[in-house]
């Protein structure tokens, strides 16, 4: 393999410390250096902290015809940021590289002067002595007042880190080109104002000379012409002859060649685009010449001036400045961009091309990403998704058609039949578009605004359901036994249940009144294992009290629709098992049945009930409410607490907005992340904390360090952050309870990061809730921050707490103590270990993201394993495709215990979300799990 | 291109290189700060081809505004200075190194550079490094060959009473081609045959019905193991050039878009040479079944190599990342020591293994087993291939992976980073990081490390720092005393 032999090894240490003695040594200039990245306090961030200024930074330099290169401004402008760097130095080395060699003047064989339109140079250079680095971008702008007419200017990024030009020198370069333009445009604008200024007065000397010289002639009847005359007609003709330069120099830069940057430089048609955004009247980007003659000709009134025959071209004239060079507004556009340069690439390389990375990395996993990853990156790429065409499908998502293929035999599915594989009872709440228009509106218009309207009309609608007459009364027992023969009315819709889920809902009993359907409940067989209630702390986990029977518990439901059909509905819905179909399995068709219109159905039961006053609709986000409502809860809508009648986009947004949200308490905790490390923070801010090139990055970054802190506090703080973050990602509501605000809202921000998603707009969180909780609040959150009151008017939020404590968590953060289901899986410590000695919450978060991805992995295999969701053969039955997948979660995916539900949940959040055909658009079904749940305190 | 370009100088030496492909390269140039003149070109190389794209008068004008400014420099000791030029107005662009040396008895500014169209923007920019890298090392050895040659040119005018001081650094010329010309020859090559951006997965071994359709189930996670513990540079060598080719788009997928493009298929009749800094490359053969890697090179390249073999499906690789460059430099430094010291020509030939060294002889066993086993790259392909192929999923899948991979070692940094204050305090707690981060499989934190060092170079040297050559196990071994 080596074209030598295997020769001695190494053998003492010490041998390599010491070089040849015996002759002369080779110089260490000629040498490298051994160590070159450990050597005399090298290390990998050292680089960045010897420069002497304290940043990254961009330098506009001019070479000036008065005083040679000479630097103009920084950006940001501000003297702490280059500080001691010597940018006279640093200006005269970047400008005195000159390849623009453009020939401005009196080419051979023309008449008059030409201007040459000359393309900008990029060059990457450095000064190592200095540790300074830069890539110079050189433009050329045009001055009437200057010496051929132009003026070479620069514009440089600084950093301290070579590398980091070279890597990211096309997003530098194309970034620098858009800054450019907008300048250069500009500057063509303000030239070409100056020409017909010049012009202007050239024409008004010339009338002017023009009248004298016609005055001597005519005071002139002597024959012959006077020296003066003769002058005065020299000075005529050399500004006839000025005013023909002049004009062509106008018809020059009037003709500038539009189609050389839109054909090659796709970075001149951003900037057209970026001078639109920022709303500019001036369209002098328009290639249309006609256009572009027509702002260059409007301008106000003029009013022109003698020009002297003798114009003296002095060095005591003051040349024009930058702005006054390129148009006020353009120089201001040109320093924004130049802004979002500077804070696009700010911060350490390796979080610059990690960013670069993933953003590439996920856009290939569009069906995934609404689970934990950032909004405003999600919420970028449907924008993205809108703006284009349908992908094709091997691009964007894993093709229907060929998932079809895959359902041999062809399965009927329904989306909201969903049968959770954790045992639990799935009561749908309609929630689909009502129609493609409004689907296709709101895709396409994904502002905040719409999204707080949606929400706010689907909190509304939700309220306004109370007013129902009918309910469902669902109540759940795990100790039930006796088993009822299915009602007659199953049979009617064609919701799927497994057998094997019949079977193991064998220990249920149902009852379908007149007015109410009453669940009682399903228990999971394994949940009456004995076993399952010992408290993995034995010390700090109190059992919970009562299980059946306890009426209290139950959940009652009102419901809009006629008793009987609706409870048919939804028990069906429930409990319907046709053996046709594959619940668990994504790969297949949605119901024909939900396809059915349901308001048809609605209609006609609200006809034959004369009780139900709203009729049930299909719900829509926008304007149709799910009707149901727990019966016990007031009739009117409750006055909501304040901070939730109104759904910020922070609200909406948490893992992005919430960093900017108002505290009426804001803790010291909030910025303990950034002041527990005040030691580093002298170091140049060149490897600082990652930057967004997103607008809102900032405070995401910030919010992502907080949310970090808060979390790594919690889990260090209670003993039983597992169960808690593992009733989060196995989708069961967990209420946050407490007196403070700001410690609540804390606490849910942190919490929020382990929340997965719904769709890809915002996270089912909810920060601060005050009033009584509805049963909708459970299926719109799946975190909420609830507040306790003392006062014995509010006695109604704990008792309707109470009452599902059954069904939800309870994180009681007054008296520390956490009601939830048993948690004995390997997913969660990996994740929130409180050992772990991460430092900083940004470090947190980022471990966090790592290991959600992970789970996601898992998530999308066992969601898209075909094999796994599909009957190997005709006769084998949904018990063993069951027990199939439940082997495969624990042998291929090594997941353990309650790792395999938060898994199947997970996936069920991504069926639903595959199967949207606008994902992200609905809530999932209310859901809830009959597991027996345990009290733990500190 | 302008044509208004000065005349060219009549003593620019011109050397025209003959290539078997199509060559991206313009022309190289080797040029001087002439204390009287000004900066002047000294010898121009130029691949032989039909169309003459820039003339002479323009590539000597290109190359001399190379120096300019430089009269301004301002460099450490033996400092060799890049620059990069984009020049719209002419359609090049150059790379341009700069340095200081003694030649004809005075201190002065030379610039190495080569000049290529515009159009190769994006072909040239992943190759950077690896051009700037070969063409750094062979000025170094120009440099020492210039100041030596001097010494000796001053002796013999005083000995033989004779100016010949025309001549003298001639002789660079000859070393400078020697690199120059491979440096043609690779960009030749990679125009040919460079792996695409984007790579189909249908290409790939993760297109198979099963693990082990195309190559031994375990092959397949040594070798992949093993690239990514190395930062994704591999050498696969074989006899059939779609077999190794197969290997090779299969190792891409674990690459980035920029590092793909910096990688080599074989070809499939007579063999490339092998190439020092590219990520992957395929190399075929010989009648014998053999292929000799030049020790020289291998050490040279950026990051350690693992080394494939797709006919006996054999996996070796190179020791981590701060050994490797340990012993990289300290063979740099030998060999340039060597250079110092030698006498005649056939001394200073290039790829000489320099192993008669008292105190330095390089381990040429540099190839080892893997002895580290993962369980990130394992379970990826326990996984994937239970996904159907054909579709867009393993790809989705594929996606994933590297996105656990990219996030887990941007934590690392940050740990790291955190814990050291930047660098300010030794790394002291490898196995608090292993136990945090869940990298306790040995193999898991070396391909973490390896992802990190490449998006912050120096990280093992940091976090491992001396005995060099003490193994990660071992150092965390002593660690947790």
């Amino acid at each position: 393999m080596i074209s030598a032999p295997d020769v001695v090894a190494f053998t003492k240490e010490d041998e390599y410390e010491e070089e040849p003695y015996n002759e002369v040594a080779l110089p260490e200039e000629y040498s490298v250096p051994l160590f070159p990245f450990a050597s005399q306090g090298a290390n990998p961030w050292s680089k960045l902290s010897e420069a002497k200024f304290s940043r990254d930074f961009i330098l506009i330099s001019e070479f000036s015809e008065q005083v040679g290169p000479q630097p103009l401004l920084t950006i940001p402008n501000d003297t702490k940021v280059f500080g001691t760097f010597d940018l006279n130095y640093f200006s005269l080395r970047i400008m005195s590289v000159d390849y623009q060699a453009s020939f401005v003047g009196h080419p051979p064989g023309s008449a008059y002067p030409k201007l040459n339109f000359v393309e900008d140079s990029k060059v990457v250079l450095g000064d190592s002595k200095e540790g300074a680095f830069a890539y110079v971008h050189h433009l050329t702008l045009y001055d009437l007042e200057a010496r051929g007419f132009v003026r070479p200017f620069c514009m440089a990024y600084i950093s301290a880190d070579q590398h980091k030009i070279m890597q990211q020198f096309q997003e530098l370069s194309a970034e620098f080109s858009k800054a450019s333009e907008c300048l250069k445009t500009g500057n063509r604008k303000a030239f070409a104002g100056e020409l017909e200024k010049k012009l202007k007065d050239l024409d008004y000397t010339r009338t002017v000379l023009h009248t004298e010289t016609e005055i001597q002639k005519k005071a002139n009847d002597k024959g012959f012409y006077s020296s003066q005359a003769i002058e005065k007609a020299n000075e005529l003709a050399s500004v006839e002859k000025s005013i023909i330069e002049h004009q062509d120099l106008l018809k020059q830069i009037r003709s500038y060649p539009y189609q050389k940057l839109k054909g090659s430089d796709l970075s001149a048609g951003k900037a057209e685009h970026t001078q639109d955004q920022a709303g500019q009247a001036s369209t002098t980007s328009n290639p249309d010449e006609s256009a572009d003659t027509e702002v260059y000709t409007c301008r106000p009134a003029y009013t022109p001036k003698l020009i002297k025959a003798k114009s003296t071209k002095c060095f005591d004239k003051k040349l024009k400045t930058l702005e006054e060079l390129c148009d006020t507004e353009y120089f201001a556009q040109t320093l924004a961009q130049l802004s979002h340069i500077e804070h696009m690439f700010r911060g350490d390389l390796c979080y610059l091309l990690t960013s670069q990375i993933d953003r590439a990395l996920l856009k290939q996993q569009h069906i995934t990403n609404f689970l934990f990853e950032d909004f405003v990156e999600v919420v970028d790429r449907v924008v993205e998704k809108q703006g284009s065409t349908p992908l094709e499908p091997s691009q964007d998502r894993p093709p229907s058609r060929s998932l079809e293929e895959c359902l041999s035999p062809k399965v009927l599915i329904s989306v909201g039949s969903y049968k959770s594989s954790v045992e639990s009872v799935l009561i749908k709440m309609e929630q689909e578009l009502g129609n493609e228009e409004y689907k296709e509106v709101e895709v396409t218009e994904v502002s905040s605004f719409l999204l707080q309207e949606n929400l706010d009309y689907l909190d509304m609608d939700m309220k306004g359901s109370i007013s129902s007459g009918e309910s469902i009364e669902v109540l759940g027992t795990e100790k039930s036994t006796s088993v009822l023969p299915k009602s007659d009315s199953q049979a009617s819709l064609t919701i799927p249940l497994s057998p094997q889920v019949v079977r193991t809902k064998a220990v249920s009993h149902r009852t379908i009144s007149e007015d109410s359907i009453e669940v009682l409940s399903t228990c999971p067989s394994e949940a009456l294992i004995p076993d399952d209630f010992k408290a993995s702390y034995p010390s700090a986990i109190n059992e919970e009290e009562t299980y059946a029977g306890d009426n209290e518990g139950a959940i009652h439901f009102q419901a809009s629709a006629s008793p009987l059909d609706l409870g048919e509905a939804e028990e069906g819905s429930l409990e319907n098992t046709p053996s046709h179909t594959d619940s668990s399995c994504c790969i297949g068709k949605e119901n024909d049945s939900l396809l059915v219109p349901l308001p048809t159905l609605a209609h006609k039961l609200s006809d034959n009930d004369g009780v139900v006053s709203i009729p049930p609709q299909r719900y829509r986000q926008k304007d149709q409410g799910f009707h149901v409502d727990f019966a016990v809860e007031n009739v009117s809508p409750s006055p909501r607490d304040n901070s939730s009648e109104s759904f910020s986009p922070y609200e909406l947004g948490p893992s992005c907005l919430l960093a900017s949200r108002d505290v009426s308490k804001t803790s010291l905790d909030n910025y303990s992340d950034s002041t527990s490390y005040v030691s580093s923070v002298a170091s140049t801010s060149s490897d600082r904390t990652p930057s967004s090139a997103h607008p809102t990055g900032t405070s995401c970054e910030r919010h992502k360090k907080r949310a970090g802190q808060n979390a790594l506090k919690f889990i260090r703080q209670y003993p039983f952050a597992h169960p808690a973050i593992y009733s989060l990602l196995s989708g069961r509501t967990l209420v946050v309870l407490g007196e403070d605000e700001a410690i609540v809202r804390k606490l849910v921000t942190a919490l929020s990061i382990f929340v997965p998603n719904y769709g890809c707009y915002a996270k089912p969180v909810k920060h601060w809730v005050s009033s009584p909780l509805h049963i909708t609040d459970f299926q719109k959150w799946k975190l909420i921050g609830l507040q306790r009151v003392v006062s014995p008017a509010s006695a109604g939020t704990l008792q309707a707490l109470r009452r599902y404590s059954r069904y939800t968590s309870i994180l009681d953060l007054d008296n520390k103590t956490l009601r939830c289901p048993m948690y004995r899986g390997t997913l969660v410590p990996r994740l929130a270990d409180h050992r772990t000695q991460i430092k900083r919450g940004s470090t947190y978060y980022m471990h966090v993201q790592s290991m959600l991805t992970q789970l996601c992995s898992k998530v999308f295999l066992y969601t898209f394993c075909h094999h796994l969701h599909l009957p190997a053969h005709d006769r084998e039955t949904q018990e063993l495709v069951a027990s199939r997948q439940v082997s495969f979660l624990k042998l291929n995916l090594g997941l353990v215990n309650e790792d395999v539900k938060v898994v199947q949940y997970l996936a069920e959040l991504l069926k639903l979300q595959y199967m949207q055909e606008s994902p992200g658009t609905s809530h999932p079904m209310l859901r809830f799990d009959y597991v027996p749940s345990f009290l733990y305190k500190i | 291109m302008s044509t208004l370009c000065p005349p060219p100088s009549p003593a620019v030496a011109k050397t025209e290189i003959v290539l078997s492909g199509e060559s991206p390269l313009l022309a190289a140039t080797f040029a001087y700060w002439d204390n009287i003149l000004g900066p002047r070109v000294r010898h121009i190389w130029a691949p032989k081809t039909e169309q003459v794209l820039l003339s002479d008068g323009e590539i000597t004008f290109l190359a001399n505004h190379t120096l300019n400014g430089e009269i301004l420099r301002n460099a450490e000791s033996g400092a060799i200075d890049v620059k990069f030029f984009v020049l719209s107005e002419k359609g090049v662009i150059i790379v341009s190194l700069i340095f200081d040396g003694n030649w004809n008895g005075d201190r002065s500014t030379y610039g190495l550079s080569i000049i290529l169209p515009q159009t190769e923007l994006s072909f040239y920019l992943p190759l950077h490094r690896v051009c700037v890298d070969r063409l750094t090392h062979i000025i170094r050895k120009g440099r020492i060959w210039m100041h030596k040659e001097r010494q000796e040119n001053v002796q013999k005018i005083v000995l033989e009473g004779t100016e010949r001081m025309e001549d003298q650094g001639q002789s660079i010329i000859p070393m400078l081609t020697g690199e120059v010309i491979p440096v043609m020859e690779l960009l030749s090559s990679m125009k040919s045959h460079s792996v695409s951006e984007e790579i189909d997965i249908a290409d790939t071994v993760l297109n198979d019905d099963d693990i082990g359709d195309s190559c031994h189930e375990g092959f397949l996670l040594n070798a992949i193991s093993s690239h990514l513990q190395t930062c994704g540079c591999s050498v696969v060598v074989g006899s059939s050039a779609e077999k190794v080719n197969k290997i090779v788009r299969t190792l891409c997928l674990f690459l980035t878009p920029a590092e793909r493009k910096c990688s080599r298929l074989c070809e499939t009749e007579s063999s490339f040479k092998y190439e020092s800094g590219l990520f992957v490359q395929g190399l075929l053969k010989d009648s014998t079944g053999s292929f000799v890697l030049p020790f020289r090179q291998v050490m040279y390249a950026p990051y350690p190599t693992t080394h494939i073999d797709v006919d006996v499906n054999t996996v070796k690789q190179m020791p981590p990342c701060h050994e490797h460059i340990y012993n990289q430099r300290r063979y740099m430094r030998s060999e340039l020591t060597a250079f110092w010291r030698a006498t005649s020509e056939e001394d200073m030939a290039q790829d000489t293994i320099i192993y008669t060294d008292e105190s330095f002889t390089p381990d040429l066993n540099i190839f080892q087993d893997v002895l580290h086993r993962d369980t990130l790259v394992k379970a990826f392909l326990d996984q994937v291939f239970h996904l159907k192929p054909g579709l867009s999923l393993r790809s989705t899948f594929l996606a994933q992976f590297l996105l656990i991979l990219h996030r887990k070692a941007l934590t690392l940094i940050k740990y790291i980073e955190d814990d050291t204050q930047k660098g300010k305090k030794p790394f002291k707690s490898l196995r608090n990081l292993k136990i945090d981060l869940d990298l306790t499989a040995e193999g898991d934190l070396n391909i973490i490390m390896a992802l990190a060092e490449k998006i912050k170079p120096g990280l093992h040297s940091f976090i491992f720092g001396r005995p060099f050559y003490t193994s990660v196990q071992e150092r965390d071994v002593l660690m947790t005393f």
